[in-house]
C-alpha cells in the first residue's frame, strides 16, 4: 500500500503541524494588521496634538492697555463722514498713528515702538468708527502687542524683550484674548493683524465654483456615457481618456489653466473664478468615474422594472437610477472636492500664491486659498507667523473634516435599504 | 428537422399575433421563423428546455430586446391589428399596453403605494391623489394583495416576501390597465406556497387581460393554461391546447420533452 492510496490519517504528527503552523500565520496576520493600525493611529495622534498644540495658541493673542486721551491729542476729522468709504483714509491721513505711538510711549516707555504692533491703530480706528464717542475723552485701549512681545508672553520663552514683558505682567497691564482679527482680516505682514478669513474665504469660492462647474457635468456626462453611448471604439477611447484624465498631476492643469484661461480667454488671474474653473476641470474626471461606478452598481432588474410599466429612458434614469446612484456619487464628489480644497500646484501657476492683502470681494477679485496661505505663512520670517501656520492647518483641517461629515451624512440619508 | 413549422392554431380574436419572426443577438439567431397567435381571453404557456428561446421571442413582444445591445428583430408582431416595429409606434406607450412581469420579483425600493402607483403617474393616468388611492387599491385588490398590506401601504415594498413582492410586480403592471401582461418564470424564485398564490392569481385575471407566461414547469403550465407553446432551439415546435400538448403531442419532440426524455 503505498502513500496515495492509504486512508488520511487526521491525527498523524504531520497534520498536527500543518493545523499548528496554520494557526500560527493566522496569530501573525492579525498581529500585523493590528500593528499597522496602531503605527497609523499614533501618526494621526502625534500630528494631531502638535497642530493643536501649536495651533491653538494661534487663535490668541497677547494685547496690552494703552491709555489714550483725545481731549490732549485731538484727532481732527469729520465725525459725520466716518460712515465714507474713505473713512480709513481720511482717520490715517489725521495722524492717528502718530497718536497711539505717542500715548504707548507715555505709558510703556521709550521702547513702546518695539513692544506695539506697527499696526495696532487700526484697532483703534476700528474702535472710533465703531464710537465716534470716545473721540471725547481718555479711554483704556488693548491693543496688540508686536509679535516678540506675544511669543515670550505666551511661551515664557527667553528673548530680548522677556524682562519688559515680565514687569508689564506683573503690572497687570497684559491680557490674552482671541484673535479676533485672524478670524476677520486677509494675510497681512504684520501677524498681529494677519488673518486667515481671506484665504477660508477664497477657499470657500473656489470650492463652490469648482462644485457647480464640475459636479452637474460630471454626472452628466457619466449618465450618458452609462445609459445613452453606444458602446463602440469612440467610447472607449473617453472612457481611457478619462480614467489616464483622473491620474493627470495637477500642476499640469494650472499649465493648462495658465494657457487656457488666463492667457487666451484673458480671465482675471488670481482670482476664484481661474481658481475654480482650474479645479473643476481636474476634479470632473473623478466625479465621472465615481458617478457610473455609482450607476453600475444599481441593479438591472430595476431598469428593466421602470420599463416594463412604460417608463421612458429619461424618466428610467431621473426617477430610478439616479436617485440609487446618488450616495455613491455623492461620496465620490465629496471626496474629490475635498482633493481640491487641499490643492496648491495648479493654483500656484494661475497667480494665487502671490501676497493678497485683502478679503476678496467676489469671484474676479485676486484671492488665496487656505493651503496656500499655509504654505506662504510656513515661509515667513517673523516668528508670529509659525503658530498662525499651524492655527490656519486647523481651520483647513476643520473645514476638510466638516465636508467629509457631509459626505457621511449624505450618503446614509439617501441610502435605500434593500 | 430544425426548420419544422408548428402547424398553424387557429385563435379566435387574437390580442397580438406574431409572423415569421426572427431574433438576433449580433450574429447568433435566438428565434427561427416563429408565427403565433396569442388569445385574448386565453392564458398562454410557453414551455421548452433553457435556451430555447421562449425568453427572448417574449421579450420581443413588448420590445424589451430593444435595451440589449446588437439585438434585432424581423418579422411582423401585430398587437390589435397594429405592427408593434412600426416606426409609428411609441414603444413607451407599447410597454404600457404589454405590461411584463419578471423572473426575480423587482419592486422598486419605493413605498407600496409609489410601487403601484408609479405606472399611472408617469402615464398622467390620474389626475388627482383620489383617483390615484382608487387605482392603487383596485390594483392592488386584483392582485390579491389589498388586504395584506392595506395598513402598511407607506412601507417599502423591498420589504414584503417574496411571493408577495411578485404580487406586488403584478399589481405594478395591472396598475395602468394593460392589454396583455407577460409573466417571465414569474415564480421560479418563489416557494411553492407562493406559487400557488400566484397561479390562482392568474386564474382570476383570466379573461381581463392576455396573459402570456414563460415557465419551465411542465405542471405548472399545465394547471394555468389554455393553450400551450412548446420552443426547441429557438423554433416553435407545437402550439396547441394545452391538453392536447400534454395528453396527445403530435410532435416527437415535444412527446419527449413532456415526458422527461431531455431539458
Amino acid at each position: 500500500m503505498n502513500k496515495a492510496t492509504s486512508p488520511t490519517d487526521w491525527k498523524g504528527q504531520a497534520m498536527q503541524s500543518r493545523i499548528a503552523r496554520r494557526y500560527a500565520s493566522e496569530r501573525r496576520f492579525k498581529l500585523f494588521g493590528l500593528a499597522a493600525v496602531l503605527i497609523s493611529g499614533a501618526f494621526l495622534a502625534f500630528l494631531l496634538i502638535t497642530m493643536v498644540g501649536n495651533g491653538a495658541r494661534g487663535f490668541t493673542y497677547t494685547h496690552v492697555a494703552v491709555p489714550i486721551d483725545f481731549k490732549e491729542m485731538p484727532l481732527s476729522i469729520d465725525t459725520n463722514r466716518l460712515g465714507d468709504d474713505d473713512a480709513d483714509q481720511m482717520i490715517a491721513n489725521a495722524g492717528l498713528a502718530d497718536i497711539v505711538a505717542f500715548a504707548s510711549e507715555e505709558a510703556l516707555g521709550s521702547d513702546a515702538a518695539s513692544l506695539i504692533s506697527e499696526n495696532a491703530w487700526k484697532e483703534v480706528r476700528t474702535a472710533i468708527k465703531d464710537d465716534p464717542q470716545l473721540l471725547n475723552g481718555r479711554h483704556n485701549f488693548d491693543l496688540p502687542t508686536s509679535s516678540a512681545v506675544d511669543i515670550a508672553a505666551k511661551t515664557g520663552a527667553k528673548s530680548d524683550v522677556s524682562a519688559t514683558v515680565q514687569q508689564l505682567k506683573s503690572e497687570g497691564k497684559l491680557s490674552t484674548g482671541i484673535h479676533w482679527p485672524f478670524f476677520r482680516n486677509a494675510d497681512a505682514t504684520d501677524p498681529a493683524v494677519a488673518g486667515i478669513w481671506g484665504a477660508l474665504k477664497g477657499s470657500v469660492l473656489t470650492i463652490l465654483l469648482a462644485f457647480i462647474i464640475a459636479f452637474p457635468t460630471g454626472v452628466l456626462a457619466a449618465l450618458y456615457l452609462e445609459e445613452y453611448a453606444p458602446k463602440n471604439r469612440w467610447t472607449d477611447l473617453i472612457e481611457v481618456s478619462i480614467n489616464n484624465l483622473a491620474a493627470v498631476p495637477s500642476i499640469i492643469f494650472g499649465l493648462l489653466a495658465l494657457a487656457v484661461f488666463i492667457n487666451w480667454f484673458g480671465l482675471c488671474q488670481a482670482s476664484p473664478l481661474v481658481g475654480g474653473l482650474t479645479l473643476a476641470l481636474m476634479t470632473m474626471p473623478v466625479i465621472v468615474i465615481a458617478a457610473r461606478n455609482a450607476i453600475k452598481a444599481v441593479p438591472p432588474s430595476i431598469r428593466d422594472a421602470a420599463l416594463g410599466v412604460g417608463a421612458s429612458p429619461v424618466q428610467v434614469v431621473f426617477h430610478h437610477v439616479l436617485p440609487l446612484a446618488l450616495p455613491g456619487i455623492l461620496t465620490g464628489t465629496i471626496i474629490g472636492m475635498a482633493r481640491a480644497l487641499g490643492e496648491t500646484a495648479p493654483l500656484l501657476l494661475i497667480g494665487m500664491r502671490a501676497f493678497i492683502g485683502d478679503v476678496p470681494g467676489g469671484l474676479c477679485s485676486p484671492s488665496t486659498v487656505l493651503p496656500m496661505q499655509i504654505f506662504l505663512w510656513s515661509d515667513e520670517v517673523d516668528r508670529g507667523f509659525v503658530e498662525k501656520t499651524s492655527a490656519a492647518i486647523i481651520v483647513l483641517l476643520f473645514v476638510l473634516l466638516s465636508m467629509n461629515a457631509l459626505a457621511i451624512y449624505l450618503r446614509n440619508k439617501f441610502e435605500k435599504r434593500w | 428537422m430544425s426548420d419544422i413549422i408548428a402547424p398553424e392554431l387557429k385563435i379566435i380574436d387574437p390580442k397580438m399575433t406574431a409572423h415569421n419572426v426572427n431574433v438576433f443577438y449580433g450574429e447568433k439567431q435566438a428565434i427561427k421563423n416563429v408565427s403565433i397567435d396569442v388569445g385574448t381571453d386565453l392564458v398562454t404557456a410557453f414551455i421548452g428546455p433553457s435556451g430555447c428561446g421562449k425568453s427572448t421571442f417574449l421579450r420581443s413582444l413588448n420590445r424589451m430586446n430593444d435595451t440589449v445591445a446588437g439585438a434585432r428583430v424581423e418579422g411582423e408582431i401585430k398587437l390589435e391589428g397594429e405592427d408593434i416595429y412600426a416606426p409609428s409606434m411609441d414603444v413607451v406607450q407599447l410597454r404600457a399596453r404589454v405590461g411584463m412581469v419578471f423572473q426575480k420579483p423587482n419592486p422598486f425600493p419605493k413605498s407600496i403605494y409609489d410601487n403601484v402607483g408609479y405606472g399611472p403617474r408617469i402615464h398622467g393616468l390620474a389626475p388627482s391623489k383620489a383617483d390615484m388611492d382608487v387605482i392603487v387599491e383596485r390594483a392592488l385588490t386584483r392582485a390579491g394583495l389589498w388586504d395584506e398590506v392595506k395598513d402598511r401601504l407607506g412601507e417599502s415594498g423591498t420589504a414584503l416576501s417574496g411571493g408577495q413582492q411578485q404580487r406586488l410586480c403584478i399589481a405594478r403592471a395591472i396598475a395602468v390597465d394593460p392589454e396583455v401582461i407577460l409573466m417571465d418564470e414569474p415564480c421560479s424564485a418563489l416557494d411553492p406556497i407562493a406559487t400557488a398564490k400566484i397561479e390562482e392569481l392568474i386564474h382570476d385575471l383570466r379573461g381581463k387581460f392576455a396573459i402570456v407566461i414563460v415557465t419551465h414547469n411542465m405542471q405548472q403550465a399545465a394547471r394555468v393554461s389554455q393553450r400551450t407553446a412548446f420552443f426547441h432551439l429557438g423554433t416553435l415546435v407545437e402550439y396547441d391546447k394545452t391538453t392536447d400538448i400534454f395528453t396527445n403531442p403530435k410532435q416527437e419532440r415535444t412527446k419527449d420533452y413532456i415526458t422527461g426524455r431531455y431539458g
